[in-house]
């Protein structure tokens, strides 16, 4: 279905009645039923949300009880940290290479689980065993890493598996003590409503995206090993953030300015982002790079995609290495 | 101990201009860096990582930086 003819089909109120209503919840519950089934949760415990980040804030605020303690990481994303502020908590620090200890926690925590850091791609093996609730955070992992037995809330990101932006899936498991943080009369998660064209276009992605997954995650994985020897091997003075996760790579490159490193790449047509603070609106570095201690100057972040080609990573890794090699002269 | 004052210089200017004075002085000299910029701390120590010199934070804004390698 071509994401036009989505949009005729799906326009009405799927809770409404009448006939066109009657088709959109159709439309609405086997979009349900796709994400239950790739995603490992029950279809009712899925909800829908226009705007991804708020199901931070959705998720941990239900989770956490007035004196319950958030436990969480360095590398964890900003939203998190955000949220942490107003109860107590423990921040838990990283190793060099992104291994996280929960052993620390305690049976009344709340923990905050990352399974695939968004900017390194590092994929946590840490797991915390004992808590009171544990929340998922999936947005950078999508369908490539399974949730673990004691998740209590979860949530994606419709764009790890190349679907529409502007779209989360947040899950709240039924075993979970979860009381909605936001001003409700009803048993729904969030206000709504959320766009039906956006669920449905998202659903058909991440079927096309776990049936192409099979056949080019070693496309993929090969891509990423040639990027990290290229760089390590031909350009000197480049740090390599520890990583994991085939699509997602992290490097900096001493003496270069990030900010005309992304804009050279983008005038020659490479679309790159940066953890550098010449890119951030707060002008801070990564926390996640200096967390890890990685070179934060001179920063790219790369995701490569489903569709990304060999010669399109060569001619890329030639530009890379000229440019970064003109921004130091 | 030369100082070299970075204040209001924003990343990559201040480690830049530490390997640029490093450069003609002898193995074991030692500069002190003043830069507010707030990736001057992390990207100070993954600098004396990559490039095998060192670096010690020694108050606020204030690195002392020691040159071990040519």
């Amino acid at each position: 279905m071509a994401l036009p003819h989505i949009f005729e089909v799906s326009w009405p109120d799927p809770t409404k009645l009448g006939v066109d209503s009657k088709s959109a919840a159709i439309l609405l519950n086997e979009a349900r039923e796709t994400f239950s089934g790739h995603l490992g949760v029950r279809s009712d415990e899925i909800s829908f949300l226009g705007e991804p980040n708020l199901g931070f804030h959705l998720a941990l605020s239900g989770l956490l009880s007035p004196n319950s303690r958030l436990v969480y990481s360095n590398i964890d994303r900003m939203e998190i940290f955000a949220i942490a502020q107003s109860h107590p908590n423990l921040q838990l620090a990283a190793s060099a290479i992104g291994e996280i200890d929960f052993k620390g926690c305690k049976i009344s925590d709340v923990v905050s689980l990352q399974l695939c850091n968004r900017e390194t791609g590092i994929i946590q093996v840490g797991r915390p065993e004992n808590c009171a609730e544990l929340f998922v955070d999936a947005t950078a992992s999508g369908t490539r890493i399974r949730l673990p037995e004691n998740w209590s809330a979860a949530l994606w990101d419709s764009t790890s598996w190349a679907g529409p932006t502007g779209l989360g899936v947040l899950a709240i498991s039924k075993r979970a003590k979860w009381t909605n943080p936001l001003p409700h009369l009803d048993g729904r998660v969030n206000p709504g409503p959320t766009s039906l064209p956006l669920i449905v276009a998202s659903a058909l992605a991440i079927d096309s995206w776990v049936a192409d997954e099979k056949n080019l995650s070693e496309k993929i994985s090969a891509i990423n090993s040639e990027i990290r020897t290229y760089i390590t091997t031909k350009i000197p003075d480049s740090d390599l953030a520890p990583g994991g996760a085939d699509h997602l790579l992290s490097a900096s490159f001493l003496y270069v300015n990030a900010e005309q490193l992304v804009t050279m790449l983008a005038d020659k047509g490479f679309a790159v982002d940066s953890g550098s603070a010449c890119n951030s609106t707060n002008m801070e570095p990564s926390h996640v790079l200096a967390a890890l201690g990685t070179l934060t100057q001179g920063n790219i972040r790369l995701t490569i995609h489903h569709a990304t080609s060999f010669e399109e990573v060569k001619a890329f890794l030639e530009v890379l290495e000229h440019t970064v090699a003109e921004l130091r002269a | 101990m030369e100082v070299l004052d970075c204040l209001g210089k924003r990343c990559p200017l201040p480690v830049i201009e530490l390997a640029k004075v490093l450069k003609s002085k002898p193995v074991n000299s030692q500069v002190r860096l003043l830069s507010d910029d707030p990736a001057s701390a992390p990207d100070l120590v993954a600098w004396a990582r990559m490039t095998g010199n060192s670096v010690k934070e020694v108050g606020d804004s204030a690195f002392e930086v020691t040159k071990l390698t040519d």
